[in-house]
């Protein structure tokens, strides 16, 4: 072929990052929409388990070898991006022993690596864990930050010549002559975001070929050209906890169901999780029995996490998918397999593609599937190459170090800061400048913040899931105005004050899940010093005050509206 | 034995100490017994009494309490309760304006906007939003809770009457990027000489040298509140004399100077009216049926009783843990003292983050007498009375009522304390 | 708005207890021998920055990262895999272990086993052991081994040990600053003066006498075990041997059992493992004569901190929770079980103590919420005067302020209190610490006295 083909890819998770990637390293011309930021949808609302494959070992096999296979990629590619915890199946005396067994049986059929341990080792390993936890199998999960690893993928595509648009809504595709040619997109409109790409205003890209990577969100673009994609959005709670009362994934096992995971993550636990069929993927209910459910029921496994700080829940949508023939009533039935759906094949509409299904251990593998069949239909022969190179940030570095020397931090702030960085370390720590700590329960400096910056503009959103700040205990409470600080001047006052609220409600959100003991006190601390000292709630600049109405101070000559007291007291 | 007194003050914070007062000045003999150290030290170290009554901002908070609802603890106790207690504040308290009038200050705060006050302490005076003077907000490079160009463009959109500018500079010292704001005011305070290009100069000086190039015609500066602890009317008086214009601090927290220079203030106070004090060790619980006869306190396992005829419950509300909470309910700790609260924990809190919270008012349900209440409305313990943030049913942070409500309620406690000593 | 139903009856009524935070039982999670998992303890954590408001090192040296980094922030931060040389910020040794910032926490977070356990691994794994700092610091933290060589010459060693060659030399090599004079040794020790006055025989025989003369039941269940430490051993017996007479007026029977160093010194330098040899040793001996019923006391505020405190909250010994439960400071126990306050009130001092005294309470007695007790026990004693010299930390503690690097910054924390004392009248001063009072005397120049003594000068001489 002679012209290299346009392809507009549309949804920023995961999947879409990792297919921008793989056809931007193949030669194509990409352009990714997204409608928030990136990992806006189910990305940036996982527990972050990197799969061994070992929860899909017994009813679905297919789907753990692949978990298998990619969790050894993603360990090379996306170091930077990937804690090795390990992980493990423990056993209660009341979990079926034969499960156990198909288990085990089923991580030797798919080649994951495991090994059956008693539950007193268990518990050496994992000292919190219940005291009649009877005996656990080994397998290597791990933990893995999404956010870093789409933003990586994104920044790659990037490097390949990509073209990255947030904040970007697709409000139609373009059908012309029975064929798809492109999308319609609006793009932010907020008022001084410097995202990716254009701003604000209306565009229609042309494309030769669209792929639709929105999950949960696939039923609404097909919508958009009257095709029917079927997906089945299934809700899940995460629950996190303040620190860490694990360091290895801790699966329960048996067969399924609810709270039967806790994920070491960062500097936190992810505890999870419910599968609820919801209507809609932006709006279904978030309730409290979930997260009591968690808790609850992973106090089984973990006793002290009855007692422990949770800092926030958030909930995510799966996008499941199964052919409509199936019929699955229970959406723990539905497979957790991936579907390509080729529109033109499918409903005879050429031009888009759709993938649904799948998880976000297999995201490059559904990338490479994906670029495998685009670039197929326009004879280009490039190679899929993601899983031989790193990522950037992922390429040789080393975590230990001597990090007051090199950059001037603290251990174990220099060593979160190095780990969120990789391979990016030195050129984001090394300038030379003060650097002071913005948020203090992650560790997150000036320099990293000002980074973050200058890919997310004025979006501090896009800035929390880059550095973690405001990800901590106090959720914001103590750093939101600092960072705010950090976008002004290069946004004016209004942009900022604006982007403050944005984070500061942001942060609301999921903390409203963990209003009790230490989080409701953190809550009331917050709102005291944002309200009381702060005065964000009835901020004059919003909520206009007659200032001369007011005291001007003791003994003053300086009344407003009053200047004859100045004059008289001269006169006199 | 028990360690014994007249007046049993639980608590150390605004309330506690203004109770102890109280009823010290009023002739009672009065211990105060408070775990650890209080919430002044994470606020402004402004007396707010009441900003906003809605979402109308106050002008005059004495004329406003009428307007609040009849259980809020301004209404209980009257107005003319609230104007002796803060007249009382204003005769013990150091170093505290406002009480020329009784319309409140716009104070412009570290946030960038201003806030409406009854009192302010002697460094933030001249600082006051409703003077026309243009000011000069100078903030220091690492010190990342104050941002002064975008705190002066944020105080220019809200209206004030003055022209604002901000300048950032390094603080004369070549402190660490981290340093804590103690290590300003100490510097300051001692006005220890710091090294300015190879030379060695006093802190103070060096200071205002680095902002004079900015002053520009500006007739006031602002700087982050860290101005000094000990010494922080020298601190300013010298910067104000070097630099030959008026010199304020703009408060800031946690953690917050003006907090702690204000507990001490009141600590002072409670010094002077003869109360005795202990802070360090948590009360734990109490023996008595209707009536306290005396309460637990424990110092590391050990368990000591103190006696008094007279109880004040002064320990705070959801941020200092004299409320508390897990997923099941609410309560008091010390005397599980009825909390009203709802029953659903998903009532609790509202979605937006400054909507209506219930939780902001979670505290214990007292009358006008403040004793304490049951569920069903009688006298929890006939010698025990509540003060300040422990009293639910209103909602500090969004009145901007905290400190006085604290005032007020501590006076009120502490006196009717020692009308009922036996 | 429904009020929760569940309000308990009178009968079924139990107070909560407060939350004072530290309700998990620390176990070990890390890869190093010892290092118990702390990250809980974060929970607690409101990042409210009290502590860092409350530490003196903060104050005076901007190096220095404070309590909150020290304590929740790094726990929070650590990493089960980092059993390398940089796990934990070698600025973990300028803490001082004042544990003003334990204190003040108002949330309960563990701050002080936070700040001693990270120093312990800190100085187990990252420290070298060939380094004269490591062999500094233990040779200080075990001041008692070189006091017990010195009291067996002391008027040798008081000169020996103050001769200016052999001070330069230490400085030199060891760093051990020559800006200070070391503590005369007593020519008679504690120990030597007790066996004379024929020790726990003796003294119940003054207790019964005391008792009778009092109109107590003979057969009075008022019996202590004196924990003394090094610094009455063998440095001031003056405050050990007038705590004896004041315990012994109020018809006290005293025992001193076998005792070894309360490991303060120990903590401070994180050398956890000589602190557990002589914790045992204490624990051991106290522990035996709690169940029959002694309480221990201490004159010293920081071995009452130790023994209560910090004990409990490293080591894991038996009986360590019935000493902690059962040890109070000297004069706190007699203000809980006599009339201490009436019987001040009731006397008067008119011979060299009478006078005004600069008081300054030692960061550990503050720890123990007892920063005001002898302001207040004294208001009422007729002619003399206690002036609090305000709330600052004297700057010494312990062997900190002996550190030639840290000399500096001991003495412009001390700074505050010197000015303080210099307003104060006469030229006495007082505290419960010793090291406080080297500090104290050493800024000054005033003679500085325990507040026992001036109890025995009212009540007993």
């Amino acid at each position: 072929m002679a012209s290299t083909p346009r392809i507009v890819v549309v949804g920023g998770g995961s999947t879409g990052a990792g297919v921008a990637r793989d056809l931007a390293m193949r030669g194509a011309d990409v352009t990714l929409v997204e409608q928030g930021n990136l990992t806006h949808g189910t990305t940036g609302r996982m527990h972050g388990l990197l799969h061994s494959g070992g929860r899909y070992a017994v009813s679905d096999q297919k789907s753990a070898r692949e978990c298998i296979e990619e969790n050894r990629v993603l360990r090379d590619i996306a170091s930077h991006c990937v804690e090795m915890t390990g992980g493990m199946f423990v056993k209660r005396p009341e979990d079926s022993d034969s499960y156990f067994e198909e288990k085990l049986q089923g991580c030797a059929d798919c080649d994951i690596p495991a090994e059956v341990i008693s539950g007193e080792r268990a518990r050496e390993r994992e000292p919190h864990l219940a005291t009649d936890v009877d005996k656990a199998i080994s397998v290597p999960d791990g933990a893995v930050d999404p956010f870093r690893l789409v933003v990586a993928n994104a920044a790659s595509a990037q490097e390949h010549g990509a073209r990255i648009e947030t904040h970007s809504k697709v409000t139609d595709l373009l059908v012309e002559s029975g064929e798809i040619v492109g999308v319609e997109v609006e793009h932010g409109a907020k008022s001084g975001d410097r995202v990716h790409g254009v701003q604000s205003g209306r565009e229609t890209i042309r494309a030769d070929h669209v792929v639709n990577a929105t999950g949960a969100w696939a039923g609404r673009i097909g919508d958009m050209a009257d095709l029917d994609v079927a997906v089945r959005p299934s809700k899940g709670v995460m629950t996190i906890m303040n620190v860490r009362q694990v360091d290895t994934v801790i699966n329960r096992c048996r067969p399924k169901g609810d709270a039967d995971i806790i994920v070491p993550h960062e500097t936190t636990a992810i505890l999870g999780t419910t599968d609820e069929e919801v209507e809609d993927p932006e709006d279904y209910p978030e309730e409290q029995w979930e997260v009591d459910q968690m808790i609850e029921t992973l106090s089984e496994l973990v006793p002290m996490l009855a007692d422990a700080r949770s800092i926030r829940s958030f909930w995510g949508v799966r996008p499941l998918y199964e052919p409509p023939e199936v019929g699955s009533e229970d959406p723990t039935d539905i497979t957790r397999d991936y579907f390509l759906l080729d529109h033109e094949e499918r409903d005879g509409l050429p031009g888009m593609t759709t993938i649904v299904g799948g998880k976000f251990t297999t995201y490059r593998m559904m990338g490479e599937e994906i670029a495998d069949h685009v670039v197929s239909k326009f004879g280009m022969d490039a190679d899929c190459r993601t899983a031989d190179v790193s990522l950037p940030g992922s390429e040789e570095f080393s975590v230990l170090r001597d990090y007051m020397d090199e950059f001037g931090l603290r251990s174990p702030i220099g060593r979160r800061s190095v780990e969120r960085l990789g391979s990016r370390a030195e050129e984001v720590l090394g300038t030379g400048e003060p650097n002071p700590v913005l948020c203090n329960c992650e560790g997150v400096t000036r320099a990293e913040v000002r980074d973050a910056i200058s890919q997310a503009g004025a979006d501090l959103n896009g800035t929390r899931i880059r550095t973690r700040a405001s990800m901590g205990n106090c959720q914001g409470g103590f750093c939101i105005h600092r960072l705010a600080g950090e976008l002004h001047p290069e946004f004016d006052e209004a942009t900022v004050r604006d982007s403050w609220d944005d984070l500061l409600q942001e942060r609301w959100k999921g903390q409203r899940h963990a209003l009790w003991g230490n989080q409701l006190q953190q809550a009331m601390i917050n709102y005291a010093l944002h309200a009381t000292t702060q005065n964000r709630d009835h901020d004059p600049a919003t909520q206009p005050v007659d200032f001369a109405a007011f005291d001007s101070g003791p003994g003053s000559d300086r009344r407003l509206g009053s200047d004859t007291v100045g004059e008289a007291a001269d006169g006199d | 034995m028990a360690i014994d007194s007249e007046v049993l003050v639980v608590g150390g914070g605004l309330a506690g100490v203004t109770s102890a007062v109280a009823a010290a000045r009023a002739g009672a003999d009065v211990r105060l017994v408070s775990y650890k150290q209080s919430s002044l030290r994470q606020a402004s170290g402004l007396i707010d009494v009441l900003g906003y009554v809605g979402d109308e901002v106050v002008v005059d908070p004495y004329d406003a309490i009428p307007e609040l609802h009849e259980d809020h603890p301004y209404r209980l106790v009257g107005v003319e309760t609230v104007r002796d207690a803060m007249a009382l504040f204003d005769e013990t308290v150091d170093g505290y304006h406002g009480d020329h009038t009784e319309t409140n200050a716009l104070l412009p705060t570290h946030g960038g906007t201003v806030k409406p006050t009854a009192r302010y302490p002697a460094g933030a005076a001249e600082g006051v939003a409703s003077d026309d003077r243009d000011t000069l907000l100078v903030g220091f490079e690492r010190l990342v809770d104050f941002d002064a160009p975008l705190a002066a463009s944020h105080v220019e959109a809200a209206g004030a009457p003055f022209s604002a500018d901000g300048v950032t500079i390094t603080f004369p010292g070549d402190l660490q990027a981290d340093a804590k704001v103690t290590r300003y005011a100490k510097l300051l305070d001692q006005n220890s000489p710091v090294a300015v290009d190879g030379q060695k100069v006093d802190t103070r000086t060096a200071l205002a040298e680095r902002v004079a190039p900015h002053l520009d015609g500006h007739e006031r500066v602002g700087f982050p509140a860290v101005l000094g602890d000990d010494h922080t009317d020298a601190v300013r008086a010298t910067l104000a004399e070097e630099l030959g214009v008026a010199v304020f601090e703009v408060p800031m927290g946690p953690p917050s100077l003006p907090g702690l220079r204000l507990e001490d203030r009141l600590f002072e106070a409670l010094d002077r009216s003869g109360a005795r004090y202990e802070v360090g060790n948590p009360v734990v619980d109490y023996e008595g049926e209707d009536r306290i006869e005396r309460v637990v306190v424990e110092r590391n396992g050990s368990r000591v009783p103190y006696s008094a005829d007279q109880y004040v419950l002064a320990t705070g509300g959801l941020v200092s843990k004299g409320v508390e909470s897990d997923r099941e309910g609410v309560r008091e700790p010390i005397f599980d003292c009825h909390v009203p609260h709802p029953e659903d924990r998903y009532d609790w809190f509202e979605d937006g983050v400054f909507d209506d919270h219930a939780f902001a008012r979670f505290g214990v349900d007292v009358g006008s007498d403040l004793r304490p209440r049951a569920a069903g409305g009688s006298v929890e313990f006939e010698n025990l009375r509540a003060a300040g943030a422990t009293i639910g049913g209103y909602d500090f942070a969004a009145e901007k009522s905290g400190s006085g409500v604290s005032i007020a309620t501590g006076y009120a406690a502490g006196r009717a304390a020692t009308e009922d000593l036996t | 708005m429904s009020d929760s139903a569940d309000t308990p009856t009178e009968e079924s009524f139990e107070p909560t207890e407060p939350n004072t935070g530290e309700e998990f039982e620390p176990v070990q999670v890390f890869p190093d021998e010892g290092t118990m998992d702390l990250r809980p303890g974060a929970d607690s954590c409101t990042k409210c920055s009290t502590c860092d408001t409350n530490c003196p090192v903060a104050e005076v040296d901007d190096e220095f990262p404070g309590p909150k980094f020290q304590g929740p922030e790094q726990w929070r931060l650590k990493q089960t895999d980092d059993g390398d040389e940089f796990a934990i910020d070698d600025s973990i040794m300028d803490c001082s272990n004042c544990m003003r910032c334990d204190d003040a926490c108002p949330s309960g977070v563990p701050l002080s086993q936070m700040h001693n356990e990270a120093r312990g691994e800190y100085v187990d794994e990252q420290m070298s052991k060939l380094s004269t700092e490591y062999w500094r610091n233990r040779i200080l933290a075990n001041y008692r081994t070189s006091a017990w060589l010195a009291s067996k010459v002391p008027r040798i060693a008081n000169v020996a040990m103050n001769f200016g060659p052999a001070r330069w030399v230490m400085e030199k090599t060891l760093g051990v600053t020559s800006e200070r004079e070391f503590p005369a040794f007593a020519t008679e020790t504690f120990s030597e003066w007790w066996a004379a006055q024929g020790g726990a025989a003796g003294s119940r025989e003054r207790a019964r006498d005391a008792r009778e003369r009092r109109g107590e039941p003979l057969d009075a269940d008022k019996k202590v075990a004196y924990f003394h430490g090094c610094y009455s051993e063998y440095n001031t017996p003056e405050v050990a041997r007038a705590l004896v007479r004041v315990y012994e007026h109020f018809g006290y029977e005293i025992v001193v059992p076998e005792q070894g160093c309360s490991g303060t010194p120990m903590f401070a330098n994180g050398m956890l493992d000589d602190a557990r040899r002589h914790a045992e040793v204490n624990v051991s001996s106290m522990a035996d004569l709690v169940e029959e019923g002694y309480d221990a006391i201490a004159s010293c505020t920081s071995c009452s901190l130790a023994l209560r405190q910090e004990y409990p909250e490293l080591f894991d010994i038996d009986g360590i929770e019935d000493v902690a439960e059962n040890t109070f400071e000297s004069i706190e126990y007699l203000r809980i079980h006599e009339d201490v306050r009436g019987a001040l009130q009731d006397a008067e001092i008119e011979d060299e103590l009478a006078e005004e005294f600069a008081y300054h309470a030692p960061c550990h007695a503050r720890n123990q919420g007892l920063e005001r007790q002898a302001v207040e026990l004294f208001r009422d004693l007729d002619g003399v005067a206690v002036e609090d010299v305000g709330d600052s930390c004297s700057g010494i503690s312990g062997t900190y302020g002996w550190k030639d690097e840290k000399y500096e910054k001991s003495m412009a924390i001390g700074e505050e209190m010197f000015d303080h004392m210099e307003d104060v009248e006469s030229t006495t001063g007082m505290t419960e610490c010793p090291t406080c009072s080297m500090q104290m005397e050493h800024g000054t120049g005033y003679d500085i006295r325990h507040p026992i003594e001036l109890v025995a000068a009212a009540l007993v001489e």
